[in-house]
């Protein structure tokens, strides 16, 4: 499964408004929630928070991959953004995140869910990359940026 | 009978009916309908030849295996999923019991020409639905349905039982015993009830606490440990006045929220003595029920099972559920899964017992009820559930690469974590990272690879590993993965 096939208008944002890590994860989780494979918004909330107790997905460099497994979604949801100022998420390297990208799976579902995971945080390790992602200045640039990427480095 | 012929005979219905199980995965019938079949073609009316009028005794096998199939239905409940429709499931369930009890009563009166009282006797009887045929329904057809709609079916149809049972009871009293009167009858209700819930609350909690403190020598002996409390918690809340088929659910549901060694294994122990217990109960009930007794009154039968699908029930649920946000389509759907099964059968049994009247008429009406509802709403719901919109693909068990239980005093779990970029960690083999000795990284999602990892495997940035930890040594895995590189290293 690519990045590009779970990702798409409706949940990419370039300017996503807030300030504290609970309202970016709010406003991730609304971007999530306007897709039909959500069943239940609030049990989608509680599988990130829950997830996010045991250790933070601030990884670091800016980018935070908040993700979660629950039944309250049929499929695998996605949503992307860049958060219009720099959020104290608690990251392991202490610095700021502007980049987010939030992965919800099924619970039955765990090997496409880590797969996915994997894939995302290894793109998101490459600076130049990053970088484009902040510059882009509306969710189709947004998608054509991953969707090069994601060519040049996987094959499928 | 010479016990080896019992035995033959037992054994080859059980297994015919397993082997008819499978069958009914393809058609798409309830199972249960097949092995109420199995029964009747067994008994003396079909080719069997097997004489068998014992109510007493069929109600006795009835009444054991509802304990282990309300045991194991609470058991295979998660609080988590429920919490949120307990009140709309309590007003299905007593409200809505009663409703579709009265309104039927008052059918049945009219067109059998009863005395109310013995109407509503029958309407009593037939007014729970059956957790056991909802859910067989769903599963073989592969298709579930959406959102709080499954718990809340699930939950109505284990916890209105005991309120059928009730019902059932209380009117049998008030028929047989002219002293009794209305108020007693309701004061009697709040006594069982309240204390059924009460018993199975304290003693699910105990039972979970003696599995956890008992450590037995032996693990064959937990599921035996397991099944004696079900029955004790049956026994000793009936003893004293409780209902003890509502206190077996609520321990059930009590346990199956609780952690406790050997959950797993026990969990599966009694899915198949639920399985057991359905099997034997249909086919009991099959080889009581005289094919030719019910024929004269299918007419009669047709009428009231139509009233009960497209009247009494739909009636009931929508008034129980009138102050919910539920739309009427979900209303709807859950008006549908009413199914009727195994309960409604060993009810009739009770007026049978007692010597009413017109026990007899009761017995066969119902029996005919229950056939008509599990064959056309049992054959319908996944059609209901894709015309009304609220199907959704069906849940599969949470499934990992390993499967484990919880261990006595080893509280330990599977988690995943990410390697966060510039990691002191990444770079290093797993062996140098000196992880706590009881946790484990099973396996490592790199790119588009999974590796199953050896000592000497490097981690790097961004793999994601999913990792056996003991909940204690949680914080002293997070903190060696979390360490940052120093600047000058590489």
């Amino acid at each position: 499964m690519r990045i590009v096939d779970i990702l798409n208008e409706q949940v990419v944002r370039t300017n996503l408004s807030g300030s504290t890590k609970p309202e970016i994860i709010d406003a991730m989780v609304e971007l999530a929630a306007s897709q039909p494979q959500v069943l239940d918004k609030e049990r989608l909330r509680e599988a990130i928070l829950e997830r996010e107790k045991i250790m933070s997905t601030g990884v670091g460099s800016g980018f935070a991959v908040p993700h979660g497994k629950t039944d309250a979604v049929t499929d695998i949801v996605a949503a992307f953004a860049v958060t219009a100022q720099p959020i104290d998420y608690q990251s392991l390297d202490e610095q700021p995140v502007r980049l987010v990208f939030l992965l919800v799976g099924r619970d039955n579902m765990v090997g496409p869910h880590i797969k996915l995971l994997s894939r995302i945080s290894r793109l998101m390790n490459k600076e130049e990359f990053r970088k484009r992602l902040l510059e882009a200045t509306s969710p189709q640039e947004v998608l054509e940026v991953f969707r090069q990427e994601e060519a040049t480095h996987f094959e499928v | 009978m010479q016990l080896e012929y019992l035995l033959l005979v037992g054994s080859i219905l059980i297994l015919a009916s397993i082997a008819i199980a499978k069958l009914s995965d393809n058609l798409g019938v309830p199972s249960l309908l097949l092995f109420l079949g199995i029964g009747m073609l067994a008994g003396s009316e079909g080719p069997g030849g097997i004489y068998f009028d014992d109510a007493g005794l069929a109600q006795s096998i009835g009444i054991i295996a509802l304990v282990f199939i309300l045991f194991a239905g609470g058991l295979d409940t998660s609080w988590r999923h429920v919490k949120a429709i307990c009140w709309r499931a309590a007003s299905l369930s007593t409200l809505g019991v009663s409703l579709t009890a009265i309104g039927i009563g008052v059918f049945a009166s009219f067109v059998l020409d009863l005395d109310l009282i013995t109407g509503l006797l029958l309407g009593a009887v037939v007014s729970s639905t059956d957790a056991a045929a909802v859910f067989a329904v769903l599963r073989s057809r592969n298709v579930s349905v959406r959102g709080h709609l499954k718990p809340l079916l699930e939950l109505e149809s284990g916890s209105n039982d005991p309120m059928a049972v009730f019902l059932t009871v209380g009117l049998i009293q008030l028929i047989t015993n002219p002293q009794t009167t209305i108020g007693s009858v309701a004061l009697l209700f709040v006594f069982q009830m309240g204390l059924g819930a009460a018993l199975g609350m304290g003693l699910g909690k105990v039972m979970v606490m003696i599995l956890n403190r008992l450590k037995l020598w032996y693990e064959g002996l937990y599921p035996v440990f397991s099944l004696a409390f079900a029955l004790f918690i049956y026994g000793a809340t009936a003893a004293v006045g409780g209902s003890g088929f509502l206190a077996v659910y609520v321990a059930g549901l009590v346990a199956a929220n609780s952690e406790f060694v050997q959950k797993k294994s026990l969990l599966r122990f009694f899915d198949g003595l639920a399985w057991l217990s359905q099997i034997a109960m249909f086919l009991t009930l099959g080889l009581l029920v005289f094919p030719s007794h019910i024929v004269p009154v299918a007419g009669v039968g047709l009428l009231l099972s139509a009233f009960l699908m497209f009247v009494a029930r739909p009636a009931s649920v929508f008034v129980s559920l009138l102050f919910t946000t539920m739309n009427w389509r979900e209303k709807a759907l859950v008006a549908w899964v009413g199914l009727r099964g195994a309960v409604p059968i060993i009810l009739a049994t009770f007026p049978l017992l007692t010597g009413l009247p017109d026990a007899e008429l009761i017995f066969n009406v119902v029996f005919f009820i229950v056939l008509t509802s599990a064959l056309l709403q049992g054959w319908s719901i996944p059609a209901a559930a894709r015309l009304l919109k609220l199907d959704a693909p069906f849940e599969q068990k949470r499934r990992y690469p390993i499967e484990f239980a919880p261990v006595e005093g080893v509280d330990t779990e599977l988690i995943d974590l990410i390697i966060p970029y510039h990691s002191a960690a990444a770079g290093r083999s797993i062996v140098e990272l000196n992880l706590p000795s009881d946790s484990l990284i099973v396996l490592i999602s790199r790119a588009d690879n999974f590796i199953v990892p050896s000592g000497g495997t490097l981690l790097q940035e961004g793999d994601t590993i999913l990792v056996l930890v003991n909940k204690n040594n949680l914080s002293q895995v997070r903190s060696i993965l979390a360490k940052q590189r120093r600047p000058n290293e590489p």
